[in-house]
């Protein structure tokens, strides 16, 4: 087996020393040009906004909404959508060890160094971000019930019905909480053999008394389970796989580097969909609201 | 022929070129001219402090700005404005709850240039962020993280995680609403982790909420503990760029 020294070594390619440049100065040039261009913008940013400093810390005014600092506003906007251990450290837990495992996965040496270095590349970018950023979108709108408020809107405009809302039988699918509340778990319990399955859904009794006070652990509420864990999380884990399978029979996916750049792109684009939701577009009480109508109220 | 052995006379411009460059004290600094030849601009590359994190010569393709539009200079660059300003910010600030807000107001309404130091470091904040962001996006699209490079893509990990944390350190140190809620709603992520979670959130804030002891916690973490583990990532990175053969291009 060869050492990893010698392996990267191969792995390099030859040197060209004709087409090699001087460091200086062309490089140095081109340095010293950003460095000052980024200054310059930077000063004139400054001279112009200031940085942001509101009333004196008040432990007992609660701003509303209150919200984390802009690049953990995707957690942020994770958290509404899922059990808060998922959203706030186990999602970007995970996130973060694949995206450092990336160059262990996918270890080919071709198509390095190079923009979008294999055939299909720029389409699976355009792709993925495109259809992950309208997909996050669409969720976040369904997980805000805002196609419940535009249909009633709709079928109310148009004259059909005046006092048209929601249908009762689609309660499950206002929301993504509907599944915990819009469907009648407690009539779904069933006998088998004399046996009455599933009497009580909000408690499944899983845990040995006595050894746990966790009630959770105890007894688990399935109906809250299924639509704060097993739901957003086969989303986060299904989309992807359906994203690669869909690109592998479109024939865009030849090596592992493409499904790569497939999933890397989705993520960007849920990265900044989530942000930008998150910022922008969530008011009191986190509610989806256009950025023009959002207010900050001190309660 | 008597003449041809005079020196020519110099013009004004050389003379004020050897005053400046000619004198004791300047070749005291730099102890060569300018390098105008090639083998001197190697050697000034290879024997300043500063430019020898570059190596003398690279390949004509990283040169192109639409190679690596010098985001991961950038990101460096902003670090170095950020400690910059943020010495000069430490001159004016006293990590107490009885003074922090109050030592922010007073740096914007008496220091001169104080609002603009504030707002320097706070833009570069961002910028480094964002900045870090698109770096990798710009590896990741040039399949840069190829083997021999595993390794510097995971330091960058870690990189782009410290300069987060770095930023989120700072964000409470106003001590103002904004500080403390967004510091409160991050550390309660925090501390709905399922193992450990109220145990990182305690250690993190020194008690259970945002308080006098989170603030001391959050400065010396901010201004001496993530800034030397960055930069000792920082060296890493830079030194295996160059270990690892400079930039990646095809083989
Ligand atoms: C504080 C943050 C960072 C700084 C200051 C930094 C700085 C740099 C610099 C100056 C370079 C030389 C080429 C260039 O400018 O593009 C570089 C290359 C590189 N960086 Fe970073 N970086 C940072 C974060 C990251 C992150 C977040 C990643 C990836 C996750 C990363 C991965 C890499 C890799 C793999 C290379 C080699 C690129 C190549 O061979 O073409 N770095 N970095």
């Amino acid at each position: 087996m060869v050492s990893r020294a010698a392996a990267a070594i191969r792995t390099r390619p030859r040197r060209e020393r004709e087409q090699e440049v001087l460091v200086w100065p062309d490089l140095v040039f081109i340095e010293f040009i950003s460095a000052l261009i980024f200054s310059i913008a930077l000063m004139v940013l400054s001279a112009m906004v200031n940085a942001p400093l509101l009333n004196r810390a008040d432990p007992d005014t609660t701003p509303n909404p209150s919200k984390a600092p802009w690049y953990f506003l995707n957690l942020q906007e994770l958290l509404l959508h899922m059990e808060p251990a998922w959203a706030g450290v186990i999602v970007p837990t995970i996130a973060l060890v694949l995206l450092a495992a990336i160059p262990y996965w996918d270890r080919d040496t071709q198509g390095q160094g190079v923009w979008f270095g294999t055939k299909f590349a720029g389409r699976l970018t355009v792709f993925g971000f495109t259809a992950a950023t309208l997909i996050t979108s669409l969720l976040i709108i369904w997980d805000g019930s805002l196609h419940v408020v535009w249909t009633e809107n709709i079928i109310r405009g148009l004259g059909l019905n005046s006092d048209f809302s929601w249908p009762g039988g689609l309660d499950w699918f206002r929301n993504l909480r509907g599944f915990d509340t819009g469907i009648p778990w407690e009539s779904l319990g069933f006998t088998i053999g004399g046996f009455t399955m599933f009497e009580d859904w909000r408690a499944i009794p899983l845990g040995i008394p006595g050894t746990t006070t966790d009630p959770w652990l105890l007894n688990l509420n399935f109906p809250s389970f299924l639509s704060q864990q097993i739901i957003p999380v086969a989303t986060m884990v299904g989309l992807p796989v359906a994203f690669v399978v869909f690109c592998k029979m479109l024939g865009w996916i030849q090596t592992r580097r493409d499904i790569a750049l497939l999933i890397f792109s989705a993520f960007i684009g849920v990265y900044l969909t989530t942000t930008i939701v998150g910022t922008a577009f969530r008011g009191q009480g986190q509610d989806l609201k256009p950025p023009w109508d959002i207010v900050v109220l001190e309660e | 022929m008597a003449n041809l052995e005079r020196a020519p006379r110099k013009s004004f411009n050389d003379l004020i070129y050897d005053l400046i460059f000619k004198n004791y004290v300047w070749q005291s600094i730099f102890r060569t001219g300018y390098p105008n030849t090639p083998r001197n601009q190697m050697l000034a590359v290879a024997t300043n402090v500063f430019l020898h994190l570059h190596p003398t010569r690279i390949h004509r393709t990283h040169v192109k700005i639409t190679h690596t539009y010098c985001l991961g200079g950038l990101s460096f660059f902003m670090f170095l404005g950020l400690t910059v300003t943020g010495v000069l910010l430490m001159f004016y600030y006293v990590p107490s709850i009885e003074r922090a807000y109050q030592d922010i107001q007073e740096l914007e309404a008496n220091v001169r240039f104080g609002q603009l130091l504030r707002n320097m470091h706070r833009w570069m904040a961002h910028a480094m962020i964002i900045l870090v962001l698109l770096h990798m996006m710009r590896v990741f699209y040039t399949g840069a993280y190829k083997p021999p490079r595993e390794f510097n893509w995971v330091v960058g990990v870690v990189l782009f995680i410290l300069t987060l944390l770095l930023s989120f350190t700072g964000y409470l140190l106003p001590w103002d609403q904004l500080a403390f809620w967004a510091i409160t709603v991050g550390t309660t992520m925090v501390g709905s982790a399922p193992v450990l979670g109220d145990e990182s959130k305690f250690l993190l804030l020194g008690g259970f909420s945002v308080g006098p002891n989170a603030l001391i916690r959050f400065y010396t973490l901010h201004v001496i503990g993530l800034p030397l583990v960055i930069s000792i990532f920082m060296a890493v990175h830079f030194w295996r760029v160059r270990r690892d053969g400079g930039l990646a291009r095809p083989l």
